[in-house]
């Protein structure tokens, strides 16, 4: 298992692997997968986008999202196999979509937002997605079976998105 | 703005933590009506996964009462200056309520914990804002059962905005004979951090 922390990212050709982000709030895990092979990514964005001193890219969903793209394709990934799948992006102190609460601390609905911003304009599609809503979310990649689950606090581990299901791809979720 | 802190500035900084969190253990008392001990408090400063890591592990649940508090002096924008967090076990958060003569994980408990958060938070916010002269609003308090990391987190990237590191008060309060231990977390903002530190004469400036 390789714990991807807030504000970093890590990809994976290694069947064996396992990339987990514990306890996502209004962060937001972003898995890269490449449909064909086994390789996958993963980032734990905190913020929707760096101002133009920053350099760190992990924490930000514009940077994050191309650096991860990169790394995966370093690793033979390719950019028209990829697809994305999303988890976290919650509002965990009562803030909504339209605005970040009380005091600004609900960032969610902007992280995510910002996420799929950058994944459009990277090309590539969202393909499952469990955001939103008020509680935590632990989202695993499994490398080698190219598999995503998702577990909301208090609850079980659920499959969120694997090769298979993408015969009856719905597309784009909303 | 301070990424970086100087042995000065973390003496004030230990200093407003131990001001803080023994103020908000005496109104824990007071509200328990029996002795609460305190460990001594820990100052954080450090890359923002680590600093979520020496706060605890980030998939385990706990109860959590989160009461932001804005600056209403400089703080034109309302955003929070500095966040107060208490963290504690479900078992603690029952025992809390048992303590309080309300029923556990109902509205009446929940209501009661954020009235902890409440209290403790704002009369901890009060000493600060004594001791530096900083005008500190308590919002109301949210209260939460989730993931220890869900909670820290999204705290964190609030009040850490651009930085990469973060600061962490963080005070162990302990219930006599009832068990029970409650994590008490200051997180400032970088601006609150800089008005903090300003007030007391150790800004970056100096």
């Amino acid at each position: 298992m390789k714990v991807v922390r807030m504000g970093e990212l890590r990809a994976s050709a290694t069947p064996e692997d396992e990339l987990v982000s514990m306890g996502l709030g209004s962060c937001v895990g972003v898995a890269l997968v490449d449909r064909e092979r086994a390789i996958a990514g993963l980032a734990h964005v905190m913020l929707p986008a760096a101002n133009a001193a920053y350099s760190a890219p992990a924490k930000f969903a514009d940077r994050a999202v191309p650096t991860l793209l990169a790394l995966a394709e370093r690793l033979g990934a390719r950019r028209e196999r990829m697809v994305a799948v999303l988890a976290g992006g919650a509002q965990m102190f009562g803030g909504n979509a339209r605005g970040a609460g009380v005091a600004g601390l609900d960032l969610g609905a902007r992280n995510e937002a910002a996420v799929r911003a950058a994944l459009t304009a990277a090309g590539i599609p969202v393909r499952a997605a469990a955001t939103g809503g008020a509680r935590g979310r632990t989202v695993r990649v499994r490398v080698g079976e190219a598999r995503v689950t998702v577990k909301e606090a208090g609850g079980e581990e659920v499959p969120l998105w694997h090769p298979a299901a993408a015969a009856d791809d719905p597309g784009e979720t909303p | 703005m301070i990424t970086d802190y100087d042995e000065r500035q973390l003496d004030a900084l230990r200093e407003l933590a131990s001001i803080g969190s023994g103020t908000a253990a005496t109104a824990l008392a007071q509200l328990l009506g029996r002795p609460v001990e305190l460990a001594v408090p820990r100052v954080l400063a450090l890359p923002l996964a680590d600093a979520l890591d020496a706060v605890g592990e980030p998939d385990a649940m706990v109860a959590s009462v989160v009461m932001p508090t804005t600056g209403c002096a400089g703080g034109a924008r309302g955003d929070a200056e500095i966040v107060v967090l208490l963290l504690f076990s479900y078992r603690c958060a029952a025992t809390l309520c048992e303590l309080l003569c309300v029923e556990p994980r109902s509205e009446l408990g929940d209501s009661a914990l954020g009235e902890i958060g409440n209290i403790l938070g704002a009369s901890a916010v009060g000493a600060l804002a004594t001791m530096t002269g900083l005008a500190l609003e308590p919002q109301p308090p949210h209260v939460l059962y989730d993931m220890l990391g869900a909670v820290v987190a999204s705290v964190l990237s609030a009040t850490a905005g651009e930085l990469d590191s973060a600061l962490v008060l963080d005070a162990e309060l302990a219930v006599a004979d009832a068990a029970c231990g409650l994590s008490f977390l200051l997180l400032p903002t970088a601006v609150g951090v800089a008005e903090l530190l300003g007030r007391l004469g150790l800004g970056a400036e100096e």
